[in-house]
């Protein structure tokens, strides 16, 4: 047998046993206060509304609501395939599992944005990564989703892009049908379009 | 420092990036080793050629020292690394239908890729059955999930299941692949008339 042959297997031999001498490596290390400082500050771990549900409406798989309220406000109402993870539970064993799944974006909303911040902190404290907060929570759904406002007639092009985004997404959530506005409908004509029968979706 | 998607320093978009140039890595290895013909790889079950054994072994050792290591120093934290979920009864089944798959085609999926690379024709027959194999496993999938997931042992490892720790893991690993490559250069010597080590 060619000598390298047995250098090489001495080498693993005496690595592998290496290990054993090798001191215990805290692998828990939590997130500095500086660093966690820091990432509050950032405005990037929010996501809006209008993203949340486009994500839903396109079913896009990398993304997991997590719904931080208590189970009785959850049964209620609750987004489309969302999870409920109380804000108690958090740290109970095995309600975890919904956190660090790979390839998703863990995305916490509560009524508003104090519980589901406050989810926020402790999994980032836990070392999760790739979480997020719907900001402005379900009032904001509520607001900006399901009864959107109609901008000013003087309003850009863009916010009536962004109206007509969520009147459309109104209607698949709440399955009530409704108008598309245009910068056309400030000539006064309105196109009103027969009612549909339309399942309501959106976990309602 | 890593894994680099689950500490979030960087993307789960570069996943594709990453499986690409591992995979470039891995064929090329692949070929250079001589899997591409199937005569080195069915020659594990005739006795007659280890390659396979050693080749695969060597890599799992390196793998499982140098990830220890690898934690000791903070280049990786162990705890975030994926295990993939055990699910017992599907697994063995499907272990002995690769060893079938294996003996009967001569590659295994990562190989047969390496024959088509260098125009294999044998290798083209294997891909075309490995297609079919998915198609017949993905539609009648609904008929044998219960049997596909019984045994759900969880994302468990060796140690866990043995009650040992990584490191006597790691060392009984690396003893018997220290005993199966000079048990195998033994056989192989007894088998085959003509021998020629690879010299480095």
């Amino acid at each position: 047998m060619n000598r390298n042959y047995i250098y090489l297997s001495i080498l693993i031999l005496i690595l592998s046993a290496g290990v054993f001498f090798l001191p215990e490596r805290d692998n828990n290390q939590q997130i500095s206060p500086e660093e966690l400082m820091l990432q509050i500050m950032q405005p990037t771990h929010y996501i809006s509304t209008d993203a949340v549900a486009e994500m839903i409406i396109e079913k896009d798989p990398t993304l997991e609501l997590i719904d931080v309220r208590p189970i009785d406000e959850y049964n209620e109402f609750s987004l489309q395939n969302a999870y409920n993870l109380p804000l108690d539970s958090i740290m109970a064993e095995g309600y975890q599992d919904y956190l660090g799944i790979e390839d998703l974006n863990a995305v916490f909303y509560s009524n508003d944005d104090i519980k589901a911040d406050q989810a926020w902190v402790i999994a980032k404290r836990l070392g999760y990564n790739s979480i997020y907060v719907m900001k402005g929570g379900l009032n904001c759904w509520i607001r900006t989703i399901i009864q959107p406002e109609r901008p000013e007639e003087t309003a850009s092009s863009e916010d009536f892009e962004l109206y007509n985004f969520r009147r459309g997404a109104s209607q698949y959530f709440s399955g009530i049908e409704i108008e598309i506005a245009s910068d056309d409908s400030k000539s006064g004509v309105n196109v009103v379009r027969k009612k549909k029968k339309v399942v309501a979706e959106g976990g309602c | 420092m890593g894994p680099l998607i689950p500490q979030g320093i960087i993307t789960g978009q570069w996943d594709f990036v990453i499986a690409l140039l591992i995979g470039f890595a891995f064929g090329f290895i692949l070929e250079a080793s001589g899997f591409s013909s199937s005569r080195n790889i069915a020659g594990v079950f005739y006795g007659y050629n280890f390659v396979v054994l050693r080749v695969f072994f060597t890599a799992l050792i390196v793998a499982m020292v140098g990830l220890l290591y690898f934690d000791y120093f903070g280049w990786i934290n162990l705890d975030l690394v994926y295990i993939l979920p055990t699910y017992i009864h599907s697994m063995l089944l499907g272990g002995v239908l690769m060893g079938f798959g294996f003996v009967i085609g001569g590659f295994c999926p990562g190989t047969s890729f390496t024959a088509i690379a260098i125009g294999k024709l044998d290798g083209i027959v294997f891909i075309l059955g490995f297609f079919v194999g998915i198609a017949i496993f993905s539609f009648g999938f609904p008929l044998y999930e219960d049997f596909f997931t019984a045994g759900d042992m969880g994302n468990i490892t060796i140690g866990e299941i043995l009650g040992l720790s990584n490191q006597i893991v790691t060392l009984g690993v690396v003893l018997v692949a220290l005993v199966a490559f000079w048990g195998t250069w033994l056989i192989e010597k007894r088998v085959r008339k003509t021998i020629n080590p690879f010299k480095f």
